[in-house]
């Protein structure tokens, strides 16, 4: 047994050693491989770290940017000049039971805050509630000094704040909203729901309001306001050629980033929701029909030498010549007595219909809740179609008349009035009147102008048309003759009509420079004609030198 | 051998592993960067709205009226001031005059130099080969 056993031993000792060797050896191999492995991995590192990295792995890793978000679309005009827009203010509030000295932190608050009273503030800040609003919206300089203060307890409530950078500039066309920024009027009402759509809010509603002519618009109609003690004014300017309105002026107005105590007086718009009887600017839409219907022609005239009774009615004229007059100068010279003869030609039915055609009587479609709807006699009887004819009788806005007007100059095409910018391009509006009526009726606006009744419109180089209108203010049971509406409508450049501009005052006094009138040739005419001299060259109307021809004929028939 | 190879081992794991770690937190210093970056454009873009209202404010038609009275003595321009042709206005500067070459678009004083240089080069190349 001893014999065999250090063979044993060797045997198994060969054994054993060859074993482990052969474990070893496994054991370096796998540490080998953990080193392959190991060295991959640094040699990948290195390569990540020093090389640059690939473009394309940027572009998948997009750098994200926090959209603002604002609950409300911005309002701009036709430039891109802010009208109305979102702000973000921050609101003050308190966790009362973390205020150690009432009385001191009220102090020290008031200071920064001067519109608080201190008693108030130290009451709430001693009621031990968590949660109290001491001011709301605070401006970015408060909200700092507020901080400043370093009390723990004072905390700021993200809100948002609309704001109207123009002020009261054309505030009736944009409206306001309440404290929810909810849309209570002009187009801040009627487009509610699209500026407070969520997919729409970050593209900014455009209007098609010109702010530089809107505040040439204001400022002539507050001077003239002031001049002639008028009760309120209104003005439009508008493109003929697409209904985009440029300018809407009501005065008084209003601020609309503060409307609390606003009375109704100052949010009624007198352009769109006002109307009136306007007077002799009518007597455009009555030659028009009845030179479009061919019932008369510009070589006619119309006997105007005595006043024309008419059931309790008596027609004179505000400038009598007492003779036959042509139709042109029954234009210029704002006859009366001639108009409503021509009407009575016309007849009812024909009138009506043209009236209604042009939308004189129906409300007009203005992106604007604040829109009022015509006055018209139920039945037309004969005093109505010789009064309508001069536009007594008849009430319609500021708004409706221009739209008319327009179609009257534009060659005859009817262009609903619109507050919203447009890209432009052709406008096909309903044909109201023949294009040849159109040329006659620029040629008889362009002579009142020039001859007649509107001469104080002539903006010199700027060949301005318009037609005067004055009337008395409606009253229980007849006219009052002191009280009157006096407007003025021009369009201009007479050879290529662009713009329309009209002027309303109402009740205004005349003065020592108007002689005492205060009809709308006196007082509304030179508010017409400083807005052309202010905006045409804005509007890229270039003055130039009258072509003479194009009245030469007509003016022929105007005696003096 | 081993014994090397072991601590080879041992100290290339560790070097990796610290290699990873500071290629991570230099990822995580950069991704930080980006977001405080983006959180920064945000914060301007929101100043910029609060300064673009202040603009529209400050240069709201009836404020810009009311500067110009206090510090500039302008007027409305009359129709007669206005000139649609601008050859009409009396000692106007005609500019200088350019022969017309539809390849060249430099003003003259340019094409002057650029000439001159031109000139230069053509007379250091003729000496070039003369010598």
């Amino acid at each position: 047994m001893t014999d065999y056993s250090p063979s044993l031993l060797n045997v198994s000792n060969e054994h054993r050693q060859s074993a482990i060797e052969i474990a070893r050896g496994r054991l370096i191999f796998a540490v080998l491989l953990f080193c392959a492995a190991f060295l991959i991995m640094v040699a990948r590192t290195m390569e990540l770290g020093l090389s640059a990295p690939a473009p394309r792995m940027i572009a998948r890793k997009q750098v994200v940017v926090p959209a603002i978000e604002m609950s409300r679309a911005d309002i701009l005009d036709r430039n891109g000049e802010i009208l109305a827009t979102n702000l973000e203010t921050s609101s003050l509030y308190v966790d009362a039971s973390a205020i150690k000295d009432p009385a001191e932190a009220a102090r020290r608050l008031v200071t920064v805050l001067p519109t608080l009273s201190q008693a108030d503030v130290e009451e709430k800040l001693a009621s031990n509630r968590k949660f109290i609003w001491l001011k709301r919206k605070l401006t970015p300089r408060q909200k700092w000094a507020v901080n400043a203060l370093g009390e723990p307890a004072f905390h700021f409530q993200r809100e948002e704040e609309r704001i109207y950078p123009q002020g009261r500039l054309a505030a009736h066309a944009i409206g306001y909203v309440d404290v929810d920024g909810k849309g209570l009027g002009g187009v801040e009402h009627f487009f509610n729901a699209r500026l407070n759509d969520d997919d729409l809010k970050t593209s900014a509603l455009k209007l098609s309001l010109d702010i530089r002519v809107q505040y040439a618009l204001a400022d002539e109609l507050e001077a003239a306001m002031r001049a002639y003690k008028a009760l309120g004014a209104a003005g439009l300017v508008m493109d003929v050629n697409s209904g985009e309105v440029l300018g809407l002026v009501s005065l008084p107005d209003y601020d609309p980033n503060n409307v609390r105590g606003i009375g109704d007086t100052e949010k009624f718009n007198r352009v769109t929701q006002g109307v009136y009887e306007l007077g002799s600017t009518f007597k455009t839409f009555t030659f028009a029909a009845a030179l479009d219907d061919g019932l008369v022609s510009l070589e006619d005239g119309y006997d105007a030498s005595k006043p024309l009774r008419v059931a309790r009615f008596t027609i004179r004229d505000d400038h009598p010549k007492n003779r036959f007059l042509t139709l042109p100068e029954i234009f210029t010279y704002s006859s009366n007595i001639g108009t409503a003869q021509m009407a009575l030609d016309l007849g009812a039915d024909r009138q009506q219909e043209f009236l209604s055609e042009l939308g004189l009587l129906q409300a007009s479609n203005i992106e604007l809740t604040e829109v009022g709807a015509p006055l018209y006699p139920s039945t037309w009887r004969k005093s109505s179609i010789m009064t309508i004819s001069y536009g007594h009788g008849i009430a319609v806005s500021p708004l409706q008349l221009a739209t008319g007007i327009s179609a009257m100059v534009n060659g005859g095409r009817l262009l609903p009035a619109t507050l919203a910018a447009d890209a432009g391009g052709r406008h096909d509006g309903k044909q109201v009147i023949s294009s040849a009526t159109s040329r006659k009726i620029r040629q008889l606006l362009r002579l009142a102008v020039s001859k007649g009744t509107g001469g104080r419109a002539n903006a010199i180089g700027y060949r301005v048309g318009g037609k005067t209108g004055t009337a008395e203010k409606p009253i229980a049971g007849g006219y009052d003759r002191k009280a009157l509406i006096s407007s003025f409508v021009g369009v201009y450049p007479m050879d290529d009509p662009k713009y329309v501009v009209f002027a309303l005052l109402d009740e205004p006094k005349g003065t020592k420079e108007t002689h005492g009138f205060a009809a709308g040739g006196w007082v509304a005419a030179p508010v017409v004609r400083n807005v052309i001299l202010r905006t045409a060259p804005l509007l890229g109307v270039s003055p130039k030198e009258e072509n003479k021809e194009l009245y030469q004929r007509v003016s022929l028939m105007i005696e003096k | 051998m081993r014994k090397y190879v072991t601590a080879l081992a041992a100290i290339t794991a560790v070097a990796s592993g610290v290699a990873v770690l500071q290629l991570k937190a230099a990822v995580q210093s950069e991704l930080d960067d980006v977001k405080a970056l983006a959180q920064q454009i945000h914060e301007d873009q929101e100043a910029i709205r609060v300064i673009e209202a202040e603009w529209a404010y400050l240069t709201t038609p009836r404020i810009l009226q009311e500067r110009s009275i206090q510090f500039l003595a302008l007027m409305p321009p009359r129709a007669k001031q206005i000139v649609s042709d601008p050859s009409l206005v009396p000692f106007r500067p005609k500019g200088l005059e350019v022969e017309p070459d539809p390849g060249v678009l430099l003003p003259v004083s340019h094409e002057k130099k650029e000439n001159l240089k031109v000139k230069k080069d053509k007379d250091t190349k003729k000496k070039g080969h003369n010598l």
